[in-house]
């Protein structure tokens, strides 16, 4: 424990432990040097900003009219979304015929885009569940921010697997996929992947939402008090849930979040080895492999890494919160991508050696046809955006260039989506009979779709940071050194425990 | 609202009857009060109400209409019917019942059962009663189609214009009134060939009452040839039948036996008969140009170039018959000869070894010469009463031929020309420009089925009927007279040819079921107990004409082998013009099932192809390897110019084609055609020509800077050594007759887990294990497929298709991998490993496989294990059945398939555009396609012609919509109906177990080889326990534990080991031995497990008797 004596400013702590350890009378009092200053831990928050400060700069960003270039942004990504609901509905009417989906490759841009959009939701409640559990604290300029980004993209994946569907109408009602007791006592099947599939989705959904709504509360609440006409007021009012910033208030707050991020946690991992047994329990070679569960969750967090970064990189130079979000917060989240990408790196290379060393020929077959089949190219693209380009992030230049690091974050998105491209047309265009082989092709429906789910997921966003404190005000503020008792800047200097 | 009679119009003629008296006396204000709509108080203003209140009202009763509008558009439709006012003997709603008859064609017919149902016939099944019955071809499968055409001629014509029945059959007795007084000068009749006994008839009645008319038959593909052949070398009439049943050695001279030859049903299954390993195996020497399924079950093949065909021939025969004048003219035919010495050096030593059991087979496309020299070969042979049967031709011989009626018209001798049948402004070679000469008859006088290219030359266009709608006859290739009846009135009063013919004819009777029934009072006796015998087995007995005892006549084959000689080799490319396995010579170019059928060797849809071989693809510069992406090819188009006319095609790169060969099939570029076969193909027949209507030489090729889209169904060709197909050469058989069995991984599954009872430890027990109550001990259904026997004809894909109401999809569907077939037959080609890869060497001269492959109806399906909502489900009897209603379309159940046999309904099929040919876009956008688009969408499927397509759907099985998955069933709906029947039969006995040959699937049914057998595993008489017991048996990716019920027999070669090209081992074993380096029949140690377990096929058997 005597390490423990070596904190900045140590001498409360020093003592406390030492009356725990050691009964004894106290010994004369230690002088313990500051340490230096290479070692000392920049700030979460840069130029000491005070508390007042946070508040406005975040706070503000709701209530002042939106930037210009915000309804140009706005207006697009509306038109977007407006596509996406266009082309489903004509999908719907038609038939799933319009994407270019076909005899081998029954699945193809729209399970890729479901897998692609529920991996990025990855990153928001791991940084938000994961990393608050494990007393990371630079979390916490970042969270609020990925958890919205969870939601919306849960809601983008949501879409694909329910209009992929050849009779929505049917797979949406209670009956079908969801449990419901019926006349013909017919229930889902529940050995299907696809079932666990609805399970998990909408109880990470779920989990998310709520998570991030309670994170919200106390700074709903700051904006009730700050709102400067009654409808905002109102609003934000009855969202706040009558927070009072009271003692028990914070009491309860603090433990249904740590309740919450326990139950977040195990989702973070479950969701997408859920997903990915869509395809590791099937017969398919290339898809049943049981690496995929792991492989799975580390691309997802791989890919909701760059995600978040795409957003908030542009978020903080745009609004000015560099001092929120600093250069350590996007280096830290360099150094999650390079690891999960070596991660999913190492997986690509383990996937290859099994099947070779699992002497199916059939197995083998569907990697090598893979890397040098008709679908060379997207394998390439996937290695090359995934394997190659995280390992720049070794470098502190590239880790802490901001358009480097932005422009490397699309990468990363670009290489997961084709992972999943990769493993689901590639594995299903050439299975077992050389007879049906195939090849997909899509449609200008599927690009469209595609691209207009960004339109739906950019919108969302739009309207949070719109409408909502894109940075969790209340913890941004329990980090920065004048929060902390101990903290030499802190606080509250009387030692009264 | 009410409506008011309409005034019925007076009678000209007879007593009068009025309303009134001011009806009586016409008064105006009578007419007044008549016309408007609401006679009583409608249009008088109202009084006492002001003009806004009535606005009011108005405004408020159309607010409620609309109302009831909105309410009465959601209910369902109202459909008008008439119930019977006295119900019909024996009919029941609902129920089905079978006629039998014949389905004609070219000069031979189909025996079949029709099944008709609720008033209407909806399937053709064969007529197994009907001695040399085999089966059904894909074309009579699909006959019902035709019938149900909407874009058939629905009305006869005059000058273009609507006539009337009673005013054609005024024209028809006014032809005979003006012949009689001429004895019919310049009277033609231009007919098909017909078998037809009844037309016999009255073409010989015809030909005494107008002696001077002339009639001529004409054929594109005409089969005649096989009858003039064997009438010139015996000196008389006489009708050749080859029984491959009775051969052990077979050599055809360029013909496709099992494909585009006539009676070719009755020859896969004789061939298929003798197949089977035990006993002497038959062995099959095919020298062809064109890649065929006969080539594919050859044992050996030889490729030439057609004009060598006959060289070939003669070197074979010259090793026979050797001596004499014979001999002599043999050999020198032979000169010159593309095969080895030896080749034809053995193969005719085979063919001697087996005296009176050995078969020589020309190929109707083949010149006369080809035909005399098989006929001098079978003479050598003593084929002649054992292999081919000589029977004295029922039919009138050839007077004219279409080369004389076209001389006749361009003299102008023609007054008036009757067509019956046919398409010849389409057809006929283009040297006659036949359109051109028949507008110089004064009156053509046309019965077709479409209003098609010749008719518009037709003065008079009658329209035809199907023959499921007109009574006649026909004789089946045995020649055993067969009845045509109908099974529903004609649809648009279409006129059968032997009414027009009687009406030619003037004879006193012209309906056409007294005409036959007077012809079978002369053939049988004209009891009504002979004649509903007739009906009721669909044959009447020992009917075929006489067996011919004629002596060869050596002299005369000479004489005419003297006269015929071979054209010298020339320069160019070498055109063959075939007959299309779909849509025949083009009669079938409307057919949506035939177009979309896959082509059974290039598995082409929708369209034909100008066939190159591998190494003419590369002198044209052409890659061999087609850009195919997603069953899409798109081809280099090619020009073939013969002598000055041209004609454009997508190349089609041919494994096993031989160089220097172009192959054009018939039968597509229509001009004028119904909607489906707009824009299918191209014609070839502008290269036919009167003196080689099969064969135009001196070809060039040249390659056009286009590419045409070509839509295929299987895109990948090559086993990739999986053991997918697996044969052995029968020395290989005899050494291990189950050699099929250690395969695979199958073979190498020692090290898998096991249970005490030897299978294998799956995740999943299998459901019948893990909870028994759920299996019937009553029945177990299970199929096996003889590899051995299929030649691949795809008359089982049709027969499923019309059974289980199984959509087209059109071309652009095809080209995206999307037809809905639930079975499709797999070609695989293989190639001898040895070769030089980089080469095209291998793929010249590939051994072809097929395989049929339909759902494999696994007791471990991975379908049903993905299914999140229960729509594939396991029955107790061990189908693997589809709850369309509960069907949500996630597709993963397709995904999980091994076998990829489950058909996905991406749009709704069932309520498209009619015309499906076009193309439509490109890939990426697919706007334009005549599909349903949606309640938004264009769609004109309530077109009533929808009405008429619809028909043809059997309604014992559902039609699935949109979204849905669908497979193969096993045919569910016939397992029912025979339990249904046993149940019904059994009765207090409780012996309600179907016996094991019962239910016949239609796969089966159809199957001229029988290569697919089905059944209740549960009954030990069923033939399917003795094929599952069989060693050949095995399953196609066992090693998966799916436990598949249907499983294959391996195939078996029978190579001459004497011959120059002969092998020990299928180029697909050594392929296989090649990538896996393991070869069932060489011991590697882990190639050969030990017996201790049994291979998965036996476990599913025997899971089965449990």
């Amino acid at each position: 424990m005597s390490s423990a004596a070596i904190t900045a400013g140590g001498a409360q702590p020093a003592k406390r432990s030492r009356s725990h350890a050691d009964p004894q009378p106290a010994p004369p009092k230690l002088v313990v040097a500051n340490p230096p200053k290479e070692l000392e831990r920049e700030p979460l928050v840069l130029n000491g900003r005070s508390h007042a400060w946070i508040t406005d700069a975040i706070a503000g960003i709701c209530e002042r009219p939106m930037p210009k270039w915000w309804w140009p942004a706005f207006i697009l990504s509306f038109g977007g979304m407006g596509m996406m609901f266009t082309l489903v509905a004509y999908l719907i009417s038609t038939g799933v015929g319009v994407w270019g989906l076909n005899q081998p490759a029954d699945w193809a841009w729209d399970i890729t885009n479901f897998v692609f959009w529920i991996g990025i939701g990855h990153a928001g409640t791991l940084i938000s569940a994961v990393l608050f559990l494990l007393r990371q604290k630079w979390r916490t300029s970042i969270n609020r921010a990925a958890e919205a980004m969870t939601l919306f993209a849960v809601a983008c994946a949501g879409i694909f697997p329910v209009v992929h569907t050849g009779r929505v109408w049917f797979a949406l009602l209670p009956g079908y996929l969801i449990p419901f007791p019926n006349a013909n006592y017919i229930w889902p099947q529940f050995r299907s992947p696809l079932l666990w599939d609805v399970f998990a989705v909408s109880t990470y959904g779920t989990v998310s939402l709520l998570f991030w709504y309670v994170g919200l509360i106390p700074d709903l609440a700051t904006l009730r008090d700050r709102a400067k006409n009654s409808i905002r007021g109102a609003l934000y009012g009855l969202f706040s849930l009558g927070w009072s910033g009271s003692n028990r208030g914070w009491s309860n707050y603090e433990k249904a979040y740590l309740i919450l991020a326990g139950l977040s946690t195990p989702l973070v991992l479950s969701v997408h080895s859920i997903v990915s047994f869509d395809f590791a329990v099937s017969q398919v070679p290339g898809w049943h492999t049981t690496i995929f569960p792991p492989y799975f969750v580390a691309g997802a967090i791989f890919s909701g890494f760059g995600m978040v970064l795409t957003l908030m990189i542009p978020l903080r130079s745009l609004f000015h919160l560099e001092d929120i979000i600093t250069t350590r917060h996007v280096e830290l989240m360099c150094k999650v991508i390079l690891a999960t990408g070596s991660m999913v790196g190492y997986a690509y290379g383990m996937e290859f050696f099994i099947a070779w060393y699992g002497g199916s020929p059939y197995e083998l077959y569907a990697f090598k046809n893979r890397a040098f089949g008709p679908y060379w190219w997207a394998y390439w693209s996937m290695i090359t955006c995934n394997v190659i380009s995280p390992h720049l992030f070794w470098f502190k230049w590239c880790r802490t260039t901001m358009w480097f690091v932005w422009c490397v974050s699309i990468v990363v998105n670009i290489g997961m989506w084709f992972e999943r491209f990769v493993i689901i047309v590639t594995s299903l265009h050439r299975d077992y009979l050389p007879s049906s082989w195939g090849y997909f092709t899509p449609t200008w429906v599927d690009v469209f779709t595609f691209v207009g789910s960004f339109g739906l997921f950019m919108t969302l966003f739009l309207l949070f940071i719109r409408f909502l404190p894109a940075i969790a005000i209340s913890e941004v503020k329990a980090v920065t050194p004048q929060a902390d008792p101990h903290h030499p800047l802190g606080g509250a200097k009387d030692h009264h425990h | 609202m009410k409506t008011i009679p309409p005034m019925c119009p007076e009678p000209e003629t007879g007593r009068k009857y009025w309303r009134s008296l001011e009806q009586l006396n016409d008064q105006p204000e009578f007419r007044e009060w008549m016309e408007r709509e609401f006679p009583e108080g409608a249009s008088v203003a109202p009084e006492g109400e002001s003009r806004r209140e009535w606005m009011k009202l108005m405004s408020a009763s159309f607010l409620l209409a609309g109302m009831g509008g909105l309410a009465s558009g959601c209910r369902r439709p109202e459909e008008g019917f008439l119930p019977f006012g006295k119900q019909p003997e024996g009919y029941l709603h609902g129920g089905w019942k079978y006629f039998a008859t014949a389905a004609p064609l070219r000069g031979s017919a189909t025996p079949v059962l029709a099944k008709w149902t609720d008033g209407r016939p909806t399937k053709l099944e064969p007529n197994p009663l009907v001695p040399g019955s085999a089966g059904t071809d894909s074309q009579v499968q699909a006959a019902i189609l035709n019938l149900y055409d909407p874009d058939r001629a629905i009305r006869h014509t005059f000058q273009g214009n609507d006539a009337d029945a009673p005013k054609v059959a005024d024209m028809l007795s006014g032809l005979s009134q003006k012949f009689s007084g001429n004895a019919g000068e310049g009277l033609w009749i231009l007919a098909e060939r017909s078998s037809s006994p009844t037309r016999a008839r009255l073409q010989t009645a015809l030909s005494e009452k107008f002696g001077r008319s002339r009639w001529a038959n004409y054929e594109p593909v005409d089969f005649h040839v096989h009858r003039a052949a064997a009438s010139t070398a015996f000196g008389a009439e006489v009708q050749p039948r080859y029984r491959l049943d009775q051969s052990k050695r077979i050599l055809s001279l360029g013909a496709d036996l099992f494909g585009a030859e006539a009676d070719s049903g009755g020859m896969m299954r004789g061939f298929a008969k003798g197949r089977k390993p035990g006993g002497e195996m038959n062995r099959l020497y095919v020298v062809e140009s064109l890649m065929t399924t006969t080539g594919g079950q050859a044992d050996h093949r030889l490729r030439v170039k057609p004009s060598d065909v006959v060289r070939v021939a003669a070197q074979v025969a010259a090793q026979l018959v050797t001596g004499g004048t014979l001999g002599a003219a043999l050999r020198k035919l032979s000169e010159g000869s593309p095969a080895p010495a030896a080749w034809a050096a053995e193969c005719a030593k085979d063919l001697a070894a087996h005296r009176g059991e050995a078969l020589v087979v020309a190929g109707y496309a083949q010149p006369p010469a080809v035909h005399w020299i098989a006929a001098a070969l079978n003479e050598a042979l003593g084929a002649f009463g054992k292999t081919v049967e000589l029977r004295q031709a029922e039919t009138p011989a050839d007077t004219a031929s279409l080369a004389d009626l076209v001389t006749a018209l361009n003299a102008g001798q023609v007054d008036t020309l009757v067509i019956l049948g046919g398409n010849p402004v389409y057809n006929a070679p283009a040297d006659l420009k036949f359109a051109d000469a028949a507008k110089k008859a004064k009156t053509v006088v046309r019965l077709g089925y479409y209003e098609d290219e010749t008719f518009e030359v037709a003065t008079w266009n009658l329209a035809s009927a199907h023959f499921l709608e007109a009574w006649g006859d026909a004789r089946s290739a045995t020649g055993t007279v067969l009845p045509v009846q109908p099974l529903i009135q004609p649809l648009f009063g279409g006129l059968s040819e032997l009414e027009v013919l009687a009406r030619v004819l003037g004879h006193p009777v012209t309906t056409p079921y007294e005409l036959v029934r007077e012809t079978f009072k002369d053939l049988a006796s004209g009891e009504e107990n002979a004649w509903n015998q007739f009906l009721h087995d669909g044959f009447l007995a020992d009917s075929a004409g006489q067996p011919a005892h004629l002596s060869f006549d050596a002299t005369r084959v000479l004489e005419a082998l003297e006269k015929a000689t071979p054209a010298a080799a020339g320069d160019g490319y070498e055109v063959v013009l075939f007959r299309d396995a779909k849509v025949d010579d083009g009669r079938n170019t409307n057919n949506g099932w035939l177009l979309e059928l896959p082509e059974p060797v290039t598995k082409v849809t929708w369209e034909n192809v100008v066939l190159v071989s591998p190494k003419t693809a590369k002198d044209l510069g052409i890659d061999a390897s087609a850009r195919a992406k997603d069953g899409q090819y798109r081809q280099f188009v090619v020009k073939v110019t013969v002598g000055g006319v041209s004609i454009e095609g997508p190349a089609w790169v041919q494994p096993g084609l031989a160089d220097g060969v172009v192959g054009c099939a018939l039968g597509y570029g229509r001009t004028k055609v119904g909607r489906v076969g707009r824009s299918a193909g191209f014609n070839a027949y502008p290269l036919t020509s009167s003196q080689s209507p099969h064969l135009a030489r001196g070809a060039k090729l040249e390659r056009v800077m286009r590419r045409h889209l070509v839509a295929v169904t299987q895109e990948h060709g090559l086993m990739e050594g999986r053991p997918v197909v697996r044969e052995a050469t029968i020395a290989e058989y005899e050494k291990k007759p189950d050699f099929a069995k250690h395969m695979d991984l199958d073979a190498h599954l020692d090290y898998v887990p096991r249970n005490p009872d030897g299978s294998i430890k799956n995740i999943y027990t299998s459901p019948y294990k893990a909870q028994p109550w759920t299996k019937s001990d009553i029945n177990q259904w299970a199929m096996t497929v003889d590899l051995s026997s299929c030649a691949g004809c795809s008359a089982c894909v049709i027969a499923c298709q019309a059974e289980n109401n199984i959509p087209i999809v059109g071309k652009d569907q095809v080209a995206r991998g999307r037809e809905m077939h639930w079975m499709r037959i797999d070609r695989y080609y293989s190639y001898d490993p040895d070769l030089p890869t980089k080469d095209e060497t291998p793929a010249a001269d590939p051994q072809m496989v097929i395989q049929p492959m339909l759902c494999q109806h696994c007791e471990n399906a991975p379908c049903e294990s993905v299914c999140p909502v229960n729509a594939t489900v396991h029955d107790s009897e061990g189908l693997n059945v589809m709850a369309y209603n509960r069907c949500i379309g996630t597709r993963y159940c397709s995904n999980n398939c091994p076998y990829k046999v489950r058909r996905f309904n991406f749009f709704d099929f069932n309520k498209r555009q009619i015309s499906y040919g076009q193309e439509t876009g490109t890939l990426f956008f697919n706007v334009q396609s005549p599909l349903y688009h949606g309640p938004f969408g264009p769609n004109k499927y309530k077109e009533t012609d929808w009405e008429v397509v619809k028909l043809v759907k059997n309604p014992d099985v559902t039609v699935r919509m949109r979204g849905v998955m669908e497979k193969c069933t096993f045919c569910v709906q016939r397992i029912e109906q025979a339990k249904i029947a046993v149940k019904n039969q059994a009765r207090d006995s409780g012996n309600v177990r179907v016996p094991g040959d019962m239910v016949k699937t239609a796969c089966q049914e159809a199957c001229p080889a029988e290569a697919i057998v089905f059944g209740n595993i549960l009954d030990p008489e069923a033939q399917v326990n003795r094929t599952i017991q069989d060693p050949r048996n095995y399953t196609v990716l066992g090693f998966l534990d799916n436990k598949p019920r249907v499983t294959y027999l391996a195939r078996i070669r029978n190579p001459n080991p004497a011959m120059p090209n002969t092998y020990t081992e299928p180029d697909s074993i050594r392929d296989y031995e090649r990538i896996r380096h393991e070869n069932p029949f060489k011991s590697h140690g882990h190639g050969d497990p030990g017996h201790d377990h049994e291979p998965a096929g036996a476990a599913a058997t025997k899971g089965g008797h449990a």
